[in-house]
């Protein structure tokens, strides 16, 4: 992935782009909403991480700036204020996922794959998904794993559905909370872990190839073994 | 507020109180002044009869019978006010003159009590006479009777008293009810008071009590309530502003070191990396720390939920329940939610997600295998004259909170001691609770389930 980073903090801006790099991504940090856009205008980015406090125009602004020149970058937010009321006004204003400092580099990175992949794929109309000889039929809501029939509960069919749909790469708890559950809140316990490995039992007990993997730190991954 | 209240109020006693002696003062002071100007009268006119007796005696005495006779006759010519009246009658009891035909039924008047019997018509037996008169001798057996009519006097005495009485009674009716307007304006006052006061306590501390525009002893109770609460918010706020700077400045550093060690973890192998791995996990255990601390500040710093979104209570907690219910079936805790009909409040609903999430991962955290958990949505009935609300209750049958332990275990870090050391946590799960609750205009209570704890929430 090719990532703008505009951050005004020359410390975390600088660990986010060499983690970003490290995970194998093109990363070009600017320090302030002006040379962002100024920069984000002459090149092409697959993604764009914006802070929203910084000096000389904050990221807000710059997002519009962006949106109104037509620019559809997917964007991600990053902010220090953990308001609920900020997380809405970013996503009405054009962003198109949020997240609150401090985070972890591994929610970061699971958050940007999403972003890109569902740019890529822009409009997804397929009726079945499948992942090794894992399919699920989206309009009958049947899940079949090596032709065998697989009965699942609403929630988990919509938490397998979520992690089919973006099979092969890292979702972190919070993400499964935000889109399966609908809720943005800081679960106390890992209850995710709980509906996970229920799950878990459903598709991989009595297969060989497990499917569904924990990834240390971050969150699952959903696809044959890789080697990490 | 109820009449009996205000009749009931030390305000009111103390008027009613004031007004019956004042009224009773006024009236022994009337009452003495009224004897003594009709004692006057009735003496007066006692004194004009025996007067009038001896005029006659003097008339007969220089021109006899005759002159009596005219001077009877000429007097009957005067204005009826003084006019009296006269029987002359000879030795046998044989009428001679005057207007009065036959005896009339009268009291001989003599000074003395009599005068005062007199003067007192309308207390005790009444004196039932028409005339006051008294026999004069004039000579040869001749006799003669002067009267005049008491009983005018005496219908004027009463009228006076009757008019005495009732104005008493007028200005100790007007006297209460003017007393009971007072009463109940100053009992309005209090009690504005104190629903500010307990308005101020229970939700919003920021608040101060609105100043009465006229001195009294109410305005200056306020502003000494109001100057409480200026320094006990000032304290708050001094404790909250110091924990809050300590995490806001920890919050920096610490995510540049959690950072660092995670870098430093891509270049070491095991087992080092294993130990940095649980470095990098309490870095991040107190970066959420600080951020739940943070959080609660801000909930509470700021103003009220204002606006919102409508939040369909059901669905929102059929959502809490479903993500839990797992955790409870895996340590086979009977887990139920009971939420009958349609509820509907205004709110964030991330936000009382949180809430019940953070109480149901206390009530499973704390209930033992096999135990129960229970969570009931009711609506609940307005009181003290606020809307109709919601009431939501999560009752679990764990070890509970000890009474003397309730209030402390919203205190931002305070845990019961016995949670410890045996369950994970920061002490800061309930403080957000109750900041959401609070930020969402609701209040909430803690209480015996026997045995457990329950977690009493209202929301409007």
């Amino acid at each position: 992935m090719n990532i703008l980073l505009v951050e005004d903090d020359r410390q975390v801006g600088e660990f986010i782009v060499s983690e970003l790099k490290a995970a194998g991504h093109d990363c070009v940090h600017e320090m302030d909403g002006a040379a962002g856009l100024e920069r984000a205008t002459d090149e092409a980015f697959d993604v764009m991480v914006i802070d929203r406090m910084m000096p000389r125009m904050d990221g807000i602004t710059l997002l519009n700036a962006l949106r109104e020149s037509g620019d559809r970058t997917p964007v991600l937010v990053l902010s220090a204020l953990g308001d609920v009321d900020d997380r809405v006004q970013g996503l009405h204003r054009g962003a198109d996922d949020y997240l609150v400092k401090p985070f972890s580099m591994a929610e970061l990175l699971a958050r940007l794959e999403v972003l890109h992949r569902r740019a890529g794929a822009s409009s997804d109309t397929r009726t079945t998904l499948s992942v090794a000889d894992l399919s699920m039929d989206l309009l009958h809501q049947e899940v079949r794993r090596g032709g065998t029939d697989i009965t699942l509960q609403p929630r988990e069919y919509k938490l397998l559905e979520y992690l089919m749909r973006h099979a092969g790469q890292v979702v972190t708890r919070t993400m499964l909370l935000e889109h399966v559950w609908g809720y943005h809140f800081d679960p106390q316990t890992n209850v995710i872990d709980v509906h996970v490995s229920r799950l878990r039992q459903k598709i991989d007990r009595d297969f060989d190839e497990p499917l569904l993997a924990t990834v240390r730190g971050a969150g699952y991954r959903l696809g044959p073994v890789v080697e990490d | 507020m109820q009449a009996r209240d205000v009749l009931s109020s030390l305000t009111f006693r103390y008027i009613a109180q004031y007004v019956l002696a004042l009224g009773a003062a006024v009236f022994a002071l009337v009452g003495a002044f009224y004897l003594y100007l009709s004692y006057n009268a009735v003496s007066e006119l006692g004194a004009s009869v025996l007067e009038e007796g001896e005029t006659l005696q003097i008339i007969y005495r220089g021109q006899d019978m005759a002159g009596v006779v005219q001077y009877i006759d000429d007097q009957a010519a005067r204005p009826a006010s003084h006019r009296f009246f006269y029987l002359v009658t000879d030795a046998d009891g044989e009428k001679i003159a005057g207007n009065l035909t036959e005896r009339p039924n009268y009291r001989e008047f003599d000074e003395g009590s009599f005068g005062l019997e007199l003067a007192l018509p309308s207390l005790g037996k009444p004196v039932d006479v028409d005339f006051l008169a008294r026999p004069v001798e004039l000579g040869n057996g001749n006799s003669a009777i002067v009267a005049t009519d008491y009983a005018e006097l005496a219908g004027s005495i009463e009228l006076v008293f009757q008019a005495l009485v009732r104005m008493m009674a007028i200005t100790v009716i007007l006297g209460m009810v003017a007393g009971f307007f007072v009463a109940w304006r100053a009992l309005n006052q209090v009690e504005r008071l104190n629903r500010d006061i307990s308005l101020i306590i229970r939700s919003d501390p920021s608040r101060r009590l609105s100043l009465d525009p006229d001195e009294g002893f109410i305005r200056t109770l306020a502003i000494a309530v109001n100057q409480i609460l200026e320094q006990m918010e000032s304290l708050m706020q001094g404790v909250r502003r110091v924990s809050d700077n300590i995490a806001h400045d920890l919050r920096t550093p610490l995510t540049r070191m959690r950072n660092d060690l995670s870098q430093l973890r891509a270049r070491v192998a095991e087992p080092e990396r294993g130990q940095l791995d649980g470095i990098i996990e309490e870095c991040d255990e107190l970066l959420s720390s600080f951020n739940a601390l943070l959080r609660i500040s801000a909930l509470e710093a700021g103003s009220r939920l204002a606006g919102g979104t409508r939040v369909d209570l059901n669905a929102l907690l059929n959502d809490v329940f479903e993500l839990y219910e797992p955790l409870a079936l895996e340590r086979n805790i009977d887990f139920e939610l009971d939420a009958p009909g349609q509820h509907v409040c205004t709110g964030e609903a991330d936000l009382l997600f949180q809430v019940f999430a953070n109480l149901l991962d206390n009530a499973l955290k704390y209930t033992p295998d096999g135990g129960e958990v229970t969570v009931r949505l009711r609506p609940s009935p307005g009181a003290d004259g606020e809307e109709e609300g919601h009431s939501i209750v999560v009752a679990d049958s764990g070890v509970g909170i000890p009474a003397k332990e309730r209030k402390n275990v919203f205190r931002r870090f305070y845990r019961v001691e016995s949670s410890r050391t045996e369950q994970p946590g920061n002490g800061l799960g309930l403080s957000l609770v109750q900041a959401i609750v609070h930020y969402h205009h609701g209040t909430i209570e803690l209480g015996s389930n026997n045995p457990g704890l329950q977690v009493r929430i209202r929301l409007p």
